[in-house]
């Protein structure tokens, strides 16, 4: 129900600290009014002098400043609780997103991840340091302060104990009502605020069709509309508002009236108890009521604490690697896939009954409409996921029993939306390195992968920053850098996911003979989309709904698989 | 501050809310000030024996405070929640109206989506600005003054202690909180943002990481941030919680020295012994309005925050600039002829030019493709043309007109445009189509989708916001049956075939010609197929256009089109 109280809990030693704070915390409040009572009484009643009421006045300052330090002390004890939690929460949170990060990736719910993130930071904070403190001090309190009136006056206290069950139960009836509409009222709040920025998104359709100005009213009277709506569920939360404060300044007039009249008409009281009492009253009153205040504000915390635990839930399970070294005499090493597969969450697999020998430094193509799986099997083949079926052998061993750093020190991987890095551009081909590389190394690189045009027309040259996702870059020069990457690493695989769109004819061609170049001395694997590409490849494998087809030669697959022959002879048409 | 100036001034517009919701949360201030003095005036007399008439009084006095109390402050909350939401549209529709002539820079530039969402967000922000900024030093103020005057009678000791601590705990401290506060904020803000960037690059980077070995360092390096982040986030509650305890201890040292000075001048005979509890009972009790003075130092600081930056996004300029003297406010009748002579567009922050020294002829009634690679300025050109970005240098000409003496609401009248990402309101295709020609009768809509291929989609069929239920295709056609619809002699499209099959695309584009016939035609295309009907196609290659000329011309001219082509005939599939 409350993934939090747990964990607040589990801090032990904080917890006995705030709990013993509150305890002193309703002392506090009990001399504060003793000392105040006893200043009146003294002063008003028994004529005393100014000097016999100085120590009561240092005991009163003491009071009031011991009551403040323990309220900032707990604060300060629930920020390091809701600190110490919310760091656990991100570091699983950021291991839990690394091990789906490359299957959700494409999903392009990056922006949601990272602002799961940043919100359960923002917003689990007043569970612990309001909503734990105000649970105790509704608690603790109230007891100490009925104890302390009981020890007084009988009636006064029987008055307490009476009315004070009334403001839980009034709570808790108007918060189940309302909690269920106001619930429905913030989503719809919500979607309203959407509505508003879909206006907004949409402005420059509105305009070019002349409309921008008539959406104002519109705006307006839909705001109004929500509002009257909203105003609704509202009165019902003020009204139990309302009931709450009724009972508790009825209470309060009530123990007024009965101190009042105990002290005049029947003289059963002396003035310092009836005093006392009316000024316990109110703190009695206002730790229930707060704790009302307080549990309203955890709900948001808990909303951000439940989206959190809901994401950790879904279990996602990295590949894993073993200590077997690889040394370069073994590279490009013989991959085997052996009746892999891979599915996600019991779903229907996405990759089935994969069986191919790739030798090394042999040329493959993987074809396939978009969605047969081609980027899944690069994926594989990389490391980067681990078959959920079958294996991967390389060099007749499961790809799991190398050693990670091993393995990857071989891998390229240049995809057709190429990641940058807010850097310079010699940072992110530096990235390429496995070992620390030396400046000559990189701008041999970027020579390599024709960078040179690029970098000479910008003022700094190599060390230009480029911000988020290489912004500012044309599709060509990203391509280019994350080419130069490669240069860098002479990796013994390249997984090569083929440009289809939007490259210039320049980075075309380097492109090309880069790869030829790259590939003497390794395996190449490609998610072909080229008839130049499919041909020279040794080896094809026809991917269909992530099955695999077919595999031989471009020769025989024109003769064997007719998906092939779909694929390849598909007309284009003149469009 | 001039922004929250204005923002006031458009809260000020439900002046009789306002006034409401101050006399009513001064009221409830004022019941629980009298609650609690009678009460402490009561058993003070209680004490003494007094007439029986005195306590009766005084006992129904506490009654009627006590329930009056619970009764104003009920309509306060309602009145003044009422105002807000009121207020909230009239902002809304504020900052509507100032961002409808900055449409083009927000929706186009790279983080519009952020930008936007932000609007709205700053927007919300500023609901807080009257409940929890400008209203409760106001209702403090009365009741304040109401108190005073009322505790003077008995004591003007008492009440300039009183007087002092008003300004102390709630105005000096508070103000001084709302400074720092504003500093902090600015700094955690901008770790936040570092550290938002950071994740972001981490999660989409993942593959490339990963595969160079740099994973768990980049892994460290955010945690290292985010630590950071909550060291200083923790540091900054910290520090806020201890303002609230600075705040209660000055409010406690007012009591204090009420108490002290009542009890002194009781003792030397200043004061009669029977008013001090109630006085001492109203000075515990004036300081409880002084509460939400705690979150003022917050809230004013994120709404003056969201203020500046809505500001600064729809400009606080006074009016709309004049429109200049001779404009044409006509829209063309006829297809108009387009010129751009040496015209140049930048992206804000961005190094180089996103297109430089074009010059681009489109005789009236011509058909003309833009194409090449990604990034070369092709949309780019598109929007300078249509004016929706402003050319930097050179000029754009409609008709030998220039582009700045043309009437805004004229040039879109003459335009049939679609975007690359076309906007669909939440409502129904009938909604959507509708804001293309208000006339439009259910058989010409129904004609337009026909001729789009959508015959299947029903005109009263629900759209979501954003177009969020409808696939790519479908909105592409949707747009262009839009444009169907409008009848505008100039067509402005920008690669509105990119998510259609080929065999769609055809039927649609043959459509296209049919009604554009007479029109201009500017058409941005990544594909090159089907190019040959164009009069000219222009090629452009980072940010300039390298070859123009018909299809076969430059095919025979085996230039840079020709190798585009040939890369572009390699792909099968």
């Amino acid at each position: 129900m409350d993934p939090l109280r747990p964990q607040a809990f589990a801090q032990k030693r904080r917890m006995f600290f705030l709990i013993l704070f509150t305890i002193l915390l309703g002392t506090a409040l009990i001399l504060q009014a003793y000392f105040l009572v006893k200043i009146v009484d003294e002063a008003f009643l028994q004529a005393a002098s100014f000097e016999e009421l100085t120590p009561l006045f240092a005991g009163l300052a003491a009071a009031f400043f011991l009551r403040v330090l323990l309220n900032v002390g707990s604060g300060r004890l629930g920020t390091s609780m809701a600190q110490h939690v919310k760091k656990t929460y991100h570091k699983q949170l950021l291991s839990h997103f690394a091990k789906q990060s490359r299957l959700q990736a494409d999903k392009g719910q990056t922006g949601e991840k990272a602002s799961l993130l940043l919100d359960a930071g923002d917003e689990l904070d007043p569970y612990f340091h309001d909503y734990i403190p105000k649970l105790l001090q509704a608690g603790i309190i109230p007891v100490l302060l009925l104890l302390a009136v009981f020890s007084q006056n009988l009636y006064s206290g029987l008055i307490l104990l009476i009315t004070a069950p009334f403001i839980p139960i009034a709570m808790a009836v108007v918060g189940t009502k309302t909690k269920k509409k106001s619930d429905e009222k913030l989503k719809e709040l919500s979607a309203f605020s959407g509505r508003f920025l879909d206006t907004l998104q949409g402005l420059l359709t509105l305009k070019v069709y002349g409309r921008a100005h008539e959406q104002t009213a519109l705006i307006r009277s839909s705001s109004l509309n929500f509002s009257h709506a909203t105003m609704d569920v509202l009165k019902v939360a003020f009204l139990s508002t309302l009931i709450l404060e009724l009972i508790s300044m009825l209470g309060m007039g009530i123990l007024a009236i009965e101190v009042g009249l105990r002290l005049a008409i029947f003289d059963q009281l002396s003035f310092f108890t009836a005093f006392f009492v009316l000024i316990l009253a109110p703190e009695f009153y206002n730790a229930l009521k707060n704790y009302g205040t307080a549990f309203h504000t955890s709900r948001t915390s808990l909303a951000a604490a439940e989206k959190i635990e809901e994401e950790l839930a879904g279990n996602e399970q990295g590949p894993s690697w073993g200590a077997r070294a690889l040394s370069s005499q073994d590279m490009p090493p013989a991959l085997t896939f052996r009746n892999a597969g891979l599915s996600l969450n019991e779903e229907e697999p996405l990759l089935k009954h994969i069986n191919a020998e790739i030798a090394p430094k042999s040329n493959v193509a993987v074809v396939g409409r978009s969605g047969a799986g081609k980027s899944l099997l690069l994926d594989l083949a990389a490391g980067l996921v681990e078959p959920t079926a079958g294996e991967l052998l390389v060099n007749e061993q499961p790809l799991s029993d190398y050693s990670e750093s091993d393995w990857f020190q071989h891998i390229s991987y240049l995809s057709q939306h190429p990641v940058l890095f807010s850097g310079t551009i010699a940072a992110n081909i530096a990235l390429g390195a496995t070992a620390e590389a030396s400046r000559a190394q990189i701008e041999e690189a970027a020579e390599q992968a024709g960078l040179f045009p690029l970098v000479e027309e910008l003022e700094d040259g190599l060390d230009t920053v480029i911000g988020e996702g290489g912004r500012g870059l044309s599709g060509g020069e990203k391509q280019r850098i994350a080419l130069a990457r490669v240069f860098l690493k002479r990796p013994a695989i390249i997984l090569f996911d083929e440009p289809t769109v939007g490259l210039d004819v320049r980075t075309e061609r380097l492109l090309q003979t880069a790869i030829t170049n790259l590939s003497r001395e390794a395996t190449l694997i490609t998610a072909a989309h080229r008839l130049h590409t499919i041909n020279q490849a040794d080896q094809i494998l026809v991917l269909k709904n992530g099955e695999l087809e077919a595999t031989g030669s471009h020769e025989e697959l024109k003769q064997t698989s007719s998906e092939y022959r779909q694929l390849v002879h598909h007309q284009k048409g003149g469009a | 501050m001039q922004d929250l100036i204005t923002v006031t001034k458009i809260l000020l517009r439900e002046r009789k809310d306002v006034w409401l919701s101050i006399v009513f949360g001064s009221l409830a201030g004022l019941a629980a000030v009298g609650l609690f003095a009678s009460s402490g005036y009561l058993i003070s007399e209680a004490a003494l024996t007094p007439p029986l008439y005195t306590l009766t009084l005084m006992i129904v006095l506490i009654e009627v405070f006590g329930v009056s109390r619970a009764g104003t402050r009920y309509v306060e909350r309602l009145v003044s929640h009422r105002a807000t939401f009121k207020m909230l549209a009239n902002v809304r529709t504020y900052f509507y109206e100032r961002l409808v002539p900055k449409a083009a820079t927000l929706t186009s530039s790279h983080r519009s989506g952020e930008l936007l969402a932000r609007v709205v967000g700053d927007v919300e922000t500023l609901q807080h600005f009257f409940l929890r900024v400008l209203y409760p030093p106001l209702v403090m103020a009365a009741v304040f003054i109401c108190t005073l005057l009322f505790s003077a009678y008995f004591s003007p000791w008492i009440a300039l202690i009183l007087v002092a601590g008003l300004l102390v705990s709630g105005f000096v401290l508070p103000g001084l909180f709302a400074l720092s506060k504003q500093r902090e904020a600015a700094r955690l803000r901008e770790i936040r943002g570092q550290l938002g960037a950071e994740t972001t690059e981490y999660l989409s980077g993942f593959r490339d990481l990963k595969i160079h070995q740099q994973l768990e360092k980049k892994e460290a390096q955010v945690l290292e941030r985010s630590y950071d982040y909550m060291e200083k986030q923790a540091k900054e509650t910290k520090r806020r919680i201890f303002q609230d305890g600075v705040q209660a201890l000055a409010a406690n040292l007012v009591t204090w020295l009420v108490v002290l000075s009542g009890a002194y001048l009781v003792i030397t005979g200043d004061l009669h012994g029977v008013y001090l509890a109630m006085l001492v009972m109203i000075s515990i009790m004036v300081f409880e309005t002084a509460v939400p003075m705690a979150t003022f130092a917050n809230y004013s600081e994120e709404s003056w925050h969201a203020a500046s930056r809505l500001f600064s996004v729809a400009g606080n300029d006074a009016g709309e600039s004049s429109p200049a003297a001779e404009k044409v406010t006509e829209p063309f009748k006829k297809a108009p002829a387009i010129s751009a002579e040496q015209v140049a567009y930048t992206f804000a922050a961005e190094p180089r030019p996103a297109i430089r020294d074009v010059s681009v002829q489109l005789p009236a009634g011509s058909k003309t493709a833009v194409v090449g690679p990604s990034g070369s300025g092709k949309s780019v050109l598109l929007h300078v043309l249509a004016g929706v970005y402003p050319a930097e240098q050179g000029k754009v000409d409609y008709d030998d007109i220039p582009l700045a003496a043309i009437a805004e609401d004229a040039r879109w009248a003459s335009m049939n445009m679609v975007l690359q990402a076309n906007h669909f309101f939440y409502g129904t295709i009938r909604d959507n189509l509708r804001i293309a020609n208000e006339k439009a009768s259910p058989e010409e809509m129904l004609q337009a989708l026909r001729n789009v291929q959508l015959e299947h989609m029903s005109l009263s069929a629900e759209v979501q916001e954003k177009g969020a239920n409808l696939s790519g295709g479908e909105k592409q056609r949707l747009a262009l049956a839009r444009t169907f619809l409008k009848k505008a002699p100039l067509w402005l499209l920008d690669e509105p075939f990119s998510s259609l099959d080929s065999w769609t695309t055809r039927q649609l584009k043959t459509e296209l010609f049919t009604k554009a016939a007479g029109g201009t035609l500017l058409l941005v295309s990544h594909s090159l197929t089907g190019l040959e009907e164009m009069d000219q196609i222009l090629v452009m290659e980072a940010g300039k256009v390298v070859e123009a000329g018909h299809y076969d011309a430059l095919i025979a001219k085996k230039g840079y089109f020709y190798e585009l082509k040939a890369i572009e005939d390699e792909i099968v599939l």
